[in-house]
């Protein structure tokens, strides 16, 4: 389990070390992004405490969900209409449902756990 | 291997996740301090650079007026450089003709004419004929100023415009003081025209001599002559 984790330190502190300064016009892009990744990992863990985990479809939902987020932002821009809201919109929704699911799940574990006992 | 496998995937993400994460943070962060300002904020900024603005149209107004001030005074100053230039001619001038009327000492070259009496007056003869009359030393002084001559003056008096010189007597009253003769008649002016015009043939001297009297006629480097007293 240390692995990930470590992974993220290093993911974060690279983050913050690089020093690289974006045009505002890309943030949103940035924002976006960062949403669905999100989603992706919160899918991932539901995925997992349902047993329903895949690798290929975590990695894969993962890229497409990212990629799909910042195309949508891009046509959005390029038309002039403000398109990442229904990414952001589709993600926040998933976001919390997916949240709910792990809460939920969680509960009840606990719960059948003390039953067990 | 498979447990692995799957934990690799998720470092993988997290990963980037975390890396997308802390950027954006970063970003937010160094933008935060420029792009969020309350509306107060907002209005006191637009304030204060509406204020610098209008500042700096009054300073720009009023350096322009320092400008045409600078210029009136360059202006001034040049009319005041001319004026004391036209000044000072003019006091020139003023000494000049001050000089020429008696009133400042009057210095230059010039001649010098003596008048005497006859030393010999035969008996038989009105002694009036010898002498030195009013009226000669009237022709001189007509015949000196004609001559273009400055200043005149007789045994040391300078003539003025409204010197009058005639006879008592004996003696020659200038300006009502006597003196007798021999008379000194200096003259400043051109000595070469003043001598000249006084030597013509049929001229004063001419006319003195045949009245009898002793002229003496000498040029004379350095004339120098007194003010009126007054």
């Amino acid at each position: 389990m240390w692995l990930p984790a470590i992974f993220l330190i290093i993911g974060i502190s690279l983050g913050l070390l690089t020093d690289i300064t974006i045009s505002d016009q890309y943030s949103n892009y940035l924002s976006i992004a960062i949403l669905a990744a999100l989603d992706t990992l919160f899918g991932g863990i539901r995925a997992h405490l349902d047993r329903t985990f895949d690798q290929k479809i975590f990695v894969s939902g993962f890229l497409f969900n990212i990629g799909l987020a910042v195309l949508l932002t891009f046509i959005g821009v390029k038309l002039g209409i403000d398109l990442y809201l229904a990414a952001v919109f589709a993600f926040g929704v998933r976001l919390f449902q997916n949240i709910a699911i792990i809460r939920r799940r969680l509960i009840l574990q606990k719960n059948t756990e003390k039953q067990d006992n | 291997m498979k447990l692995r496998g799957r934990h690799v995937v998720l470092s993988l993400v997290l990963f980037v996740f975390g890396f997308l994460g802390s950027y954006s943070f970063q970003i937010t962060k160094e933008h935060a301090q420029i792009v969020q300002m309350s509306e107060q904020e907002w209005e006191k900024d637009f304030f204060y650079r509406q204020q610098l603005i209008q500042m700096e149209e009054k300073n720009r107004k009023l350096q322009e007026k320092v400008d045409n001030y600078r210029k009136d005074i360059n202006q001034l100053e040049q009319a005041f450089g001319d004026d004391e230039a036209k000044i000072k001619t003019l006091v020139n001038e003023k000494k000049k003709l001050q000089m020429i009327t008696g009133e400042l000492p009057i210095q230059g070259s010039g001649i010098k004419l003596s008048l005497k009496d006859s030393a010999y007056i035969p008996s038989e003869e009105n002694v009036n004929q010898y002498i030195v009359h009013d009226r000669h030393v009237q022709l001189v002084i007509n015949e000196l100023y004609s001559a273009g001559a400055k200043a005149i003056a007789i045994n040391g008096q300078r003539i003025y415009k409204d010197s009058f010189v005639n006879c008592v007597g004996p003696v020659i009253s200038v300006d009502g003081n006597q003196y007798p003769a021999p008379f000194e008649i200096e003259a400043i002016g051109d000595p070469e025209s003043l001598q000249t015009s006084l030597e013509l043939t049929n001229g004063v001297v001419d006319i003195l001599v045949n009245d009898n009297i002793e002229v003496k006629l000498e040029t004379m480097e350095r004339v120098q002559m007194d003010a009126k007293i007054s």
